[in-house]
């Protein structure tokens, strides 16, 4: 049997429905309320993919904040401690944290503590020396340091669950209650209408594209009110900065995502995806420069290095949200990074095929490797580029910034448009449904040859005109005892 | 204005240089693509940021090549550590410094010959003129002289060595013997005393000693006086301690530039200048001491200036000599 490109060996949706079909025919459908039941089935599909959908991509985050501890002190050639809620359970040199778990009530905390042994006796220190020598990055690293640094973030969200609320005196409550939850909301409402495989979604709507963007773009606002209402100067400096930082970028985002409607066909995600299954070619292949524009816009919609200037921690001290704490910190915390997340997932799905195989076609039997994997491996793989984006490139100034958008991505991202229409019109709509496989090569060539052409460049005069600034001494080997003069 | 090549602001040297630098640190990491030749800057022509170096001599890269020397292959820290379960990541581990030394882990690392380290005193060439006490700002140095009577010239007259002590010279010191000194060294009892020992010299500089009798002005009284020559005997100043209070010092260096007999040094040694106590890090005289092997040179330079000094006296004196001969 082969699989067509919107089938899946993991029908979900089609296995929740059966569940909320049998369940609802089985209450309801018994009931003199009968006629709802398909009514009810629905809405208890819906519900429970959305709970799932929802799951799946909180769950998944964690990866995305593990890759960022990993990746980052890989890239930046700077590995540091790895400690970890793992300090909870084994403790140190057998000393097991204070035994925590006495304290709990009618000896709920029994388990916990034969847990603990036994976790101790499988992977515990035996020796200070591990501890000691995990924190400071030095010698023997005892036998589990990969897993449980995966688990930090547990503790994080633990240590903010547990914090104390506070509201500045002077600060305006109620826009500062209301602009985390605006932000947060709406960061998660994105993921209604990003799919996450072919029978992995909560929500198939026509305008998806659209109302995905649009309330990707409802967070900025969100943005400004913390900034404002925090009564601080350097939060609302931050909230000023990112108000113009994310107005500017909105624009080419918009366009740019323009473009990839233009040449699908459709403002629909999941027939974006479709659309690049069925006519044989990634849509990255076909707009290189739509896929580098996405990439950097996003990296400034979402607020990362290089473009953090509305938290730029050296200047502003934690930028717009410098007043806030505890669980409403640790939430936009969390949705700055569920942003990225989505950013990563709309690039798979624009440009790289969604969750179609690499060389569907080609290789055999990739198609009983579940869909849902190959969205998540290439929303990771595309959320690498962040991480090295942030351990490579410095922060650039706000007027940079500004000018960066309005006079090159502005422009670039309406060539890219002109590029897209050209190919839909006068390519696509005159071969029927596949692309020949001349036009991504060429495409894709000329554009690495550009890349390549501007990566090389270098100004000849400045060349010629170098004058070391440094001066270049022979370093003999010194031999104890003597003075050079 | 120009730029240097790296510092050029253009999209290779803001964007791709540096991503494809992090890239190169992140693939280093990666346990077999990371040993690959392409990504090691060891080993290749150009290891320092795509510049030649030559740290090494010839014959140790050959002597540290040859033996395998862990350092080789390393990565970007001065040990690898790993762990039992997965052995081939590596990670970087402090040099243990008192049972490894940095000079062994990383040979081309050494400390610069001019570097400021533990203070060395070449106390044999060391004439006591204390000039580096005056000069240090720190107060740390301290020196304790005395001005004594060589013991050679305290025996009695007519016994085999006497006399053999110090010359007497002029501008040199003279010691006379105080009147009722023996009687008060011999009433002294050291383990009753509440005092210092009573003095059994007086000390005058010497200012002529041309005639049957010496000239000689007294420190105490500062009066000259002309005394028989058998009455009185040479002195000279002698080192009773030198310490150094390394915990007070801040390695300026001011007390090696001041010695006019090349005879103070700051090493460019960085052991053994710590200690549990304060107290462990005054440095008597011993712990200061450089042998005159180590500093040859210095020792001959101080010599040579000596030897020509005395060859100049001797000059001066025969030259005098025969002039009232004639």
């Amino acid at each position: 049997m082969i699989l067509m490109a919107t089938e899946d060996v993991l029908s979900i949706r089609d296995w929740v429905r059966v569940a909320t079909d049998f369940i609802s025919e089985n209450t309801i459908g018994m009931s003199r309320h009968w006629e709802y039941t398909d009514s009810v089935s629905y809405f208890l599909m819906e519900f429970i993919m959305c709970v799932m959908v929802f799951g799946g991509i909180m769950t998944t985050l964690l990866v995305l904040l593990w890759m960022e501890r990993k990746l980052l002190g890989r890239f930046m050639d700077r590995r540091g401690a790895r400690t970890s809620l793992r300090s909870l359970w084994v403790g140190e040199n057998g000393v097991t944290a204070g035994e925590w778990w006495n304290q709990l009530p009618f000896g709920t905390g029994v388990p916990v503590g034969m847990l603990n042994k036994f976790l101790n006796e499988v992977a515990g220190n035996d020796h200070e020396l591990e501890v000691v020598s995990r924190v400071k990055n030095r010698s023997y690293h005892g036998v589990w340091w990969l897993l449980p640094g995966f688990f930090q973030n547990l503790a994080d969200g633990m240590k903010f669950l547990t914090k104390e609320h506070m509201v500045p005196e002077k600060a305006d409550r109620y826009v500062f209650e209301i602009a985390p939850f605006l932000i947060i909301a709406t960061t998660v409402m994105c993921f209604t209408f990003i799919p996450l495989s072919p029978n992995f979604y909560s929500n198939d709507s026509e305008m998806s594209i659209l109302f995905l963007m649009a309330v990707f773009s409802v967070a900025p606002l969100g943005v400004f009110f913390a900034g404002w209402s925090s009564n601080n100067k350097y939060t609302l400096l931050g909230g000023i900065r990112s108000a113009a930082q994310l107005t500017a970028y909105e624009i080419p985002l918009l366009v740019t995502v323009l473009s990839v409607v233009v040449l699908s066909g459709s403002f629909n995600l999941i027939e974006v995806i479709e659309f690049q299954a069925d006519s044989g070619v990634w849509n990255i292949f076909l707009l290189p420069l739509g896929g580098v524009l996405f990439l950097v816009v996003m990296v400034a919609e979402v607020e990362r290095i290089p473009f953090d200037m509305p938290e730029a921690e050296a200047e502003l001290v934690e930028g717009w949200w410098t007043e806030y704490g505890g669980m409403r910190w640790g939430l936009m915390f969390a949705s700055e990074y569920l942003r990225t997340y989505a950013a990563c997932l709309l690039f798979a799905h624009f440009f790289l095929g969604g969750w179609e195989a690499p060389l569907e076609d080609t290789i055999p039997y990739i198609h009983y490797v579940p869909h849902i994997l190959w969205v998540f491996l290439k929303a990771w793989f595309m959320f690498i580029f962040f991480v090295w984006f942030r351990a490579a490139l410095h922060r650039v100034r706000t007027d940079q910034i500004l000018e960066f958008g309005w006079r090159w991505l502005l422009p670039l991202s309406l060539v890219n448009l002109a590029m897209a229409t050209a190919l839909r019109l006068w390519v696509y709509d005159g071969i029927n449904g596949e692309w020949p496989l001349l036009i991504p090569i060429l495409i894709t060539s000329i554009s690495l040859a550009l890349f390549i052409l501007l990566s090389v460049d270098e100004d000849p005069e400045a060349l010629e005109a170098q004058t070391r600034p440094f001066s270049v001494q022979t370093v003999d080997v010194a031999s104890p005892g003597q003075h050079r003069e | 204005m120009a730029y240097h090549k790296h510092a050029t602001p253009n999209f290779r040297n803001l964007i791709v240089r540096p991503m494809w630098i992090t890239l190169k640190a992140a693939l280093r990491t990666i346990p077999i693509i990371g040993r690959s030749k392409f990504l090691q800057s060891h080993g290749t022509s150009k290891p320092y940021h795509g510049q030649e170096t030559n740290l090494l001599s010839d014959a140790e890269r050959e002597m540290y090549t040859a033996q395998a020397h862990p350092v080789i292959g390393q990565t970007y820290a001065p040990d690898r550590e790993t762990t039992e379960l997965f052995p081939h990541f590596e990670r970087p581990v402090t040099v243990m410094y008192p049972y490894e030394r940095l000079e062994e882990m990383e040979p081309w690392l050494f400390v610069p010959g001019n570097y400021n380290g533990r203070i060395g005193v070449i106390w044999e060439t060391c004439t006591a003129c204390k000039a580096c006490v005056r000069i240090c700002p720190n107060d740390c140095l301290h020196m304790e002289t005395e001005t004594r009577v060589n013991v050679l010239d305290m025996t009695e007259e007519g016994d085999e060595h006497h006399g053999f002590g110090v010359e007497l010279e002029v501008g040199g010191i003279a010691a006379r013997r105080l009147e009722g000194s023996e009687e008060a060294a011999a009433n002294f009892q050291l383990s009753t005393a509440h005092e210092a020992p009573p003095e059994e010299y007086e000390f005058g500089e010497v200012i002529n000693l041309t005639g049957d009798t010496i000239s000689v002005r007294w420190n105490a009284s500062g009066t000259v006086e002309d005394v028989e020559a058998g009455d009185v005997v040479g002195a000279e100043v002698d080192i009773v301690s030198g310490r150094i209070d390394l915990g007070r010092c801040m390695f300026c260096g001011l007390c090696m530039e001041s010695c006019p007999f090349n005879s103070f040094f700051m090493t460019n040694e960085y052991d053994g200048m710590s200690g549990f106590t304060r107290e462990d890090l005054w440095f008597e005289a011993d712990r200061t001491r450089v042998l005159p092997v180590q500093h040859a040179e210095a020792v001959d330079i101080e010599l040579a200036k000596r030897a020509d000094q005395a060859r100049k006296k001797a000059e001066k004196a025969a030259a005098k000599a025969a002039k009232s001969e004639a």
